[in-house]
């Protein structure tokens, strides 16, 4: 049997979760290649036009599988995975918008809630539907899971090591690593404030990361920070976001502000973001009571990149001549 | 106090509830291309139009000398739930001291809610306060019902607009009362006054019934939404809206088990569509349209603010919808472009489709 996962949304978050988890049960897991041109155009045609640009390529690649001769395609609707708190209105309903929008996909689709109390989903509960519909047993099962709690929890020691959500992933799941290290000549480092699904896929952000880590700058990312560091944030706020990735996003967001070894914030949205249009702004309200440089990047389905080039290298020259000038005393 | 709240519909009923306990209103002006312009200078680019509009209100309110805004609050999905936070820090930045009265549900937090409700109640006596809202609960009811009767004549009026300065004239009766006996006078007589209204005779099989669906804001907000009813009236069409503020208020205020409000059958309607609650209204988009098509309206119309979350995933079903109920839909986004004359073409189009439809069916 094979199951079709889409190299989109949560994937950069949980694919070495889904991964050993459905090869432990013996599945073969097959998943679509990196966005492209091709990707994004199917996504495009296929949904609403005011839809944000993850979204059109999680159905661009879905689409795709589709066209991949799985069996299954696993696209669970995530729903909650802290107390009281929800995932944006468009992930929850994701797999609605998806059979209805296509005739026959549903018998294909594999759709289990997830429910969680923390980031990891790995509960019994979110993985039950491997028994009822295919009859595993729940030894099997949870043993799998735990198997592949194990990896994800690997995996995400890995990034409180300092490591992007991808290095991690690409490190536990013994890729070649493509990671590119700084030579420290002129440390520059900034916070990078984006979704994993926005950040990783570098058709969206055009490769935003490797373009910063080839400038000489390293930099730091919201899933690099421990949890109760971003909690404390979080508590000093009169009423949270209740989306979950975007309190971790704007705590982090905080925590760059008050963290001197971080020189300038980036934010990474995609156009028509809801939760980022709020937080967006709550950071560039603070940003000058911090005095932090902050810049706002929003991107889209277009795939011009020369605009970015110059904005990031103008940023990063900005910070760069103000700590020389620091250092000069000037 | 001086108390003010977001503008939103027949905003004579909040004025009134505030009126009634003793407070001093501010009543924030009816939106206009200015009350946008605020907005739209003040809120974060992306976010949704709702709360450009209601940013917009609030600082006309303050301007008028409000101290207090009263206003809804949420937990989420939606954006809404998180208006209250971005106005009340871009207030701030813009130097305006004021104090957000903000009525999160009462079953999640019962304490906070108590106390804001202590906060409103000021001196008055529990009776009075209960007194006052059930007052109003009998006003919007009556308004419920006069507004719907309004919907229903202005497609047939001899003279133009002639129904809408009728409706308007009967708010500003309503605006004047103080006990149950002058509630039922201003109803008896509006009705009267809208039975007085002249109309054509249209054959039952001509006349074309539409739905209007969507995020509540620019649902209920005639002044954002190119006044949605009364461009359809005109164009000689019933319309009914799925939200008014009677529905809103019964369906909000119960607890679940012994809610049997409308909006339970019609959630029940959308459950095929969107299994769970995804936030804002979607649910019940999708539930109106089914049950529009079901009750054999000719139309639906689904408005939704810009880039709405929640919307954009009924946006996304609603062709399927359409083609089970057999049931033409038309989605328009509203945002700050006041630019009329496309989404004003687009609603003819729609009509005449309609229209044709009809036609075929008769003949």
């Amino acid at each position: 049997m094979k199951i079709g996962i889409p190299r989109s949304l949560l994937y950069f978050y949980y694919y070495p979760l889904w991964k050993i988890y459905f090869e432990e049960l013996g599945i073969e897991v097959v998943t679509t290649p990196d966005t492209s041109k091709e990707i994004i155009d199917l996504g495009v045609k296929n949904s609403v036009p005011e839809l944000c640009v993850p979204v059109k390529a999680y159905i661009g690649h879905f689409i795709k599988l589709l066209d991949m001769g799985v069996d299954y395609i696993y696209a669970p609707r995530f729903v909650s995975i802290l107390k009281g708190q929800y995932f944006c209105p468009k992930f929850m309903g994701l797999p609605d918008m998806i059979r209805h929008s296509f005739d026959g996909v549903e018998d294909k689709m594999l759709i289990p809630m997830i429910h969680a109390q923390n980031d990891n989903i790995a509960e019994y509960k979110n993985f039950k539907f491997m028994e009822e519909r295919f009859g595993v047993s729940p030894k099997a099962n949870k043993l799998a899971l735990g198997k592949a709690e194990k990896v994800w929890l690997e995996f995400r020691n890995s990034s409180l090591r300092g490591h992007t959500a991808q290095e991690a992933a690409d490190m536990i799941l013994n890729k070649p690593e493509n990671h590119i290290t700084a030579t420290n000549r002129n440390p520059v480092k900034i916070g990078v404030l984006g979704y994993v699904y926005n950040l990783y896929d570098p058709y969206i952000s055009m490769d935003l990361v490797k373009k910063l880590q080839s400038m000489d700058v390293s930099i730091k990312t919201f899933e690099m920070m421990e949890e109760k560091d971003l909690n404390k944030q979080l508590k000093k706020m009169s009423k949270n976001l209740f989306w979950t990735f975007s309190d971790k996003l704007l705590a982090a967001g905080y925590s760059f502000y008050e963290d001197e070894e971080i020189d300038g914030v980036i934010h990474v949205t995609a156009f028509g973001c809801g939760p980022d249009s709020m937080l967006g702004k709550l950071l560039e309200i603070d940003s000058t009571n911090y005095a932090k440089p902050f810049m706002t990047i929003r991107v889209d389905e277009h795939s011009g990149e020369n605009h970015l080039q110059t904005r990031i290298e103008a940023f990063v020259d900005m910070i760069k001549r103000k700590k020389m000038k620091t250092r000069r005393g000037a | 106090m001086k108390v003010s709240f977001p503008y939103m519909g027949t905003t004579i009923v909040y004025k009134k509830l505030l009126e009634l306990l003793g407070h001093e209103v501010i009543m924030p002006p009816k939106p206009s291309q200015r009350t946008i312009n605020l907005g739209v200078k003040y809120s974060p680019e992306f976010a949704c139009f709702p709360l450009k509009v209601i940013m917009g209100s609030y600082i006309e309110a303050l301007e008028a000398g409000a101290e207090v805004l009263v206003t809804s609050g949420g937990h989420g999905p939606c954006r809404a739930g998180f208006y209250e936070q971005v106005h009340r820090r871009i207030l701030e930045e813009k130097g305006h001291t004021v104090d957000f009265i903000v009525f999160n549900s009462m079953f999640r937090d019962f304490k906070q809610f108590y106390s804001n409700i202590k906060k409103l109640k000021d001196k008055n006596s529990w009776l009075k306060v209960i007194k006052s809202l059930w007052l109003v609960y009998l006003m919007i009811n009556k308004l419920d019902i006069l507004e719907k009767e309004v919907q229903r004549i202005r497609a047939y009026e001899v003279k133009r607009g002639e129904t809408t300065k009728v409706w308007e004239s009967i708010q500003k009766d309503f605006d004047t009362v103080r006990n149950k006996v002058q509630v039922m006078a201003a109803y008896d007589k509006g009705r009267k006054r809208l039975a007085d209204i002249k109309t054509y005779e249209v054959k039952e099989d001509r006349k074309l019934r539409i739905g209007i669906v969507g995020e509540i804001y620019v649902v209920m907000e005639a002044s954002i939404n190119m006044k949605m009813e009364e461009l359809l009236g005109n164009m000689g069409a019933e319309v009914e809206r799925s939200q008014y503020l009677s529905q809103w208020v019964a369906y909000n205020a119960l607890p679940s088990f012994i809610n049997k409000t409308h909006e339970v059958d019609i959630i029940k309607a959308g459950e095929p569509f969107i299994p769970i609650n995804i936030g804002g209204h979607a649910k019940q988009t999708v539930g109106h349209i089914a049950d529009y098509g079901e009750r054999g309206f000719d139309g639906v119309i689904h408005l939704m603010p810009f880039g709405c979350l929640p919307e954009l995933v009924s946006q996304s079903i609603i062709p399927k919808i359409s083609q089970q109920y057999d049931i033409p839909v038309l989605t328009l986004s509203i945002d700050e472009q006041t630019g009329t004359a496309n989404n004003l073409t687009r609603v003819e189009a729609f009509i005449d489709l309609i229209r044709g439809k009809r036609m075929k069916k008769i003949s």
